[in-house]
């Protein structure tokens, strides 16, 4: 059995993933996308001069990067104190549910888990969960966020 | 990744391009006209008269139409190099928008403008870090609304964010919150404005007050009077939107100066290095002064006089040049992103628009002139 987690802050759902991984003895891979879509989502506004621009979108970059750092930090914690081995994996291409799509067509997953809502990057705007589930090629857990 | 040609990136503008252009030669030449003889309520050509369904509005319709209903939400990859290019229709109509005035025309009315645009702009600021305060908001989300609400929406929260040091996910919120409003203003505006039976400078000052996003100031004016002549409401409307423009550095400066005053200095290092200069230097839109060149054109009288074949040529191209970039501007507005908007964001831009929006309203009627000062 394989099981993918697409990661965001949420802990219940990297301890979601770790449990299932060690009670059914899966695979388990991590995979966090980096969202690259803020040059789009502000790609409309024109009084923005290039300096100003480029200053902002090298500051999300930063962010994601500090992100994925802290993220995976995280969850590799808890993978280790259960003492599993996990798979840990970056995207950065298109926006998040296709980069989590495409991880899912080339794995071979049997199971994805992911958080709901799934806040990562400018995901915090969107619906991940429908998009993922409306074309996922396997089962979905979804993780209801920590309060 | 592999990069792309000049030429297959010069290609790959096309097909969006050539959606936007279509969608307003449609509107232009089938669409508005048939508008205008249509008989709603026992009226003719109600749908523009009273909801001020020009082309311009109609642009942005059809734009959010694109996006929200056959894109399924996200411009394709076969169209997004093409929709991209509306910053730049947008940027090139508003510097030819300079070719509306002269020094002389700008100086008579760019006084009252500074004086409105100073007491909003920075009125709104001190009021969202009050508000922003009472109701217990992060001291960097205070910073990006306050910056978003007086200045002009994207572009101020844009360039606010990293010197306060604010979340990105929590911009994102500021900016659908900052839209979402503003589209609701374009919207209600020209109605507003046609039942006070506001004069075009009375509207333009208004809206140019308002309105938190600079590119829904332009089409607000446009929806209410779609003439591209001095003394219309976009020429007014400029006016204002371009004082505020002028104001994104002062305002970007102060309220990074308070938002690092109280963090630490680890935590806040750009703003402890942060000089009203060097923020100017990266800040400041450069195609302002591309505005204001074809404004000392004008004076010089080099475009011609007023009714000149060049003058008319280019208030034509500017109509055109607008109309296919507000289709795009409707494309990268997502409702589904807009319902996301909510929290402390929502409630502080809701609160801090609306006073904005009809304080300015109250102040315009009471002490602005329907008689414009050219």
């Amino acid at each position: 059995m394989k099981i993918l987690l697409a990661l965001d802050d949420s802990a219940r759902a990297m301890d979601e993933a770790v449990r299932l991984a060690s009670e059914r003895g899966a695979g388990l891979t991590a995979l966090f996308v980096l969202d690259t879509g803020w040059s789009v989502y502000i790609g409309s506004d024109f009084l923005l001069g290039s300096t100003a621009r480029s200053k902002f979108l090298e500051y999300t970059r930063d962010d994601e990067y500090a992100q994925e750092r802290a993220t995976v930090e995280a969850f590799q914690k808890r993978a280790q104190a259960a003492g599993l081995d996990c798979i840990i994996k970056t995207a950065t291409a298109g926006r998040v549910p296709e980069a989590i799509l495409a991880e899912l067509a080339e794995g071979g997953y049997d199971t994805l888990i992911m958080s709901q809502p799934f806040r990562r990057g400018l995901e915090v705007m969107r619906d991940a969960a429908t998009q993922v589930l409306k074309k996922a090629p396997c089962d979905v857990l979804f993780v209801r966020r920590e309060e | 990744m592999e990069e792309k040609s000049s030429v297959a990136k010069v290609l790959a503008i096309v097909p969006g391009l050539a959606v936007m252009i279509g969608t307003l030669f449609l509107l232009r030449t089938y669409v508005e006209p048939w508008m205008k003889d249509a008989v709603v309520f026992g009226q003719k050509g109600w749908l523009v008269q009273v909801l001020s369904l020009n082309y311009i509005l109609l642009s942005i319709i059809a734009g959010i139409i694109y996006r929200n209903v056959f894109f399924g939400g996200k411009i394709p990859d076969w169209a997004e190099a093409g929709f991209r290019t509306t910053r730049l229709f947008i940027k090139s109509g508003v510097i030819m928008l300079g070719c509306l005035y002269t020094l002389q025309k700008l100086a008579k009315v760019g006084s009252i403008a500074i004086l409105l645009i100073s007491t909003f702009v920075f009125g709104t600021v001190f009021f969202v870090i009050w508000y922003g305060k009472r109701i217990g908001m992060e001291r960097s989300m205070i910073g990006v609304m306050g910056a978003s609400c007086g200045v002009c929406g994207v572009s101020a929260a844009v360039a606010t964010a990293p010197g306060v040091n604010a979340k990105p996910s929590e911009v994102a919120l500021a900016i659908a919150t900052i839209l979402g409003f503003g589209i609701m203003t374009m919207f209600i505006s020209p109605f507003i404005g046609k039942a006070l039976s506001m004069s075009d400078y009375q509207f333009g000052a208004w809206v140019g007050t308002g309105i938190l996003n600079s590119g829904q100031v332009l089409a607000t004016c446009l929806a209410f009077n779609p003439t591209f002549a001095p003394g219309t409401a976009v020429a007014y409307g400029e006016i204002w939107n371009v004082v505020r423009v002028i104001s994104i550095p002062f305002v970007v400066f102060i309220i990074t100066t308070w938002a690092c005053k109280a963090e630490a200095a680890e935590s806040c290092s750009t703003g402890s290095q942060m000089s009203l200069g060097k923020v100017f230097k990266d800040r400041f839109p450069i195609f302002v002064i591309g505005f204001f060149g074809m404004t000392a054109l004008s004076s010089l009288g080099w475009l011609g006089a007023e009714g000149s074949n060049t003058l008319h040529l280019m208030r034509e191209v500017m109509s055109w040049i607008f109309g296919i970039g507000l289709v795009g501007q409707g494309a990268y507005i997502d409702f589904r992103e807009l319902r996301r908007a909510g929290g402390k964001p929502l409630r502080v831009g809701l609160v801090a628009g609306t006073l904005k929006y009809v304080v300015a309203l109250i102040v315009i009627m009471l002490f602005v002139s329907k008689d414009a000062s050219f």
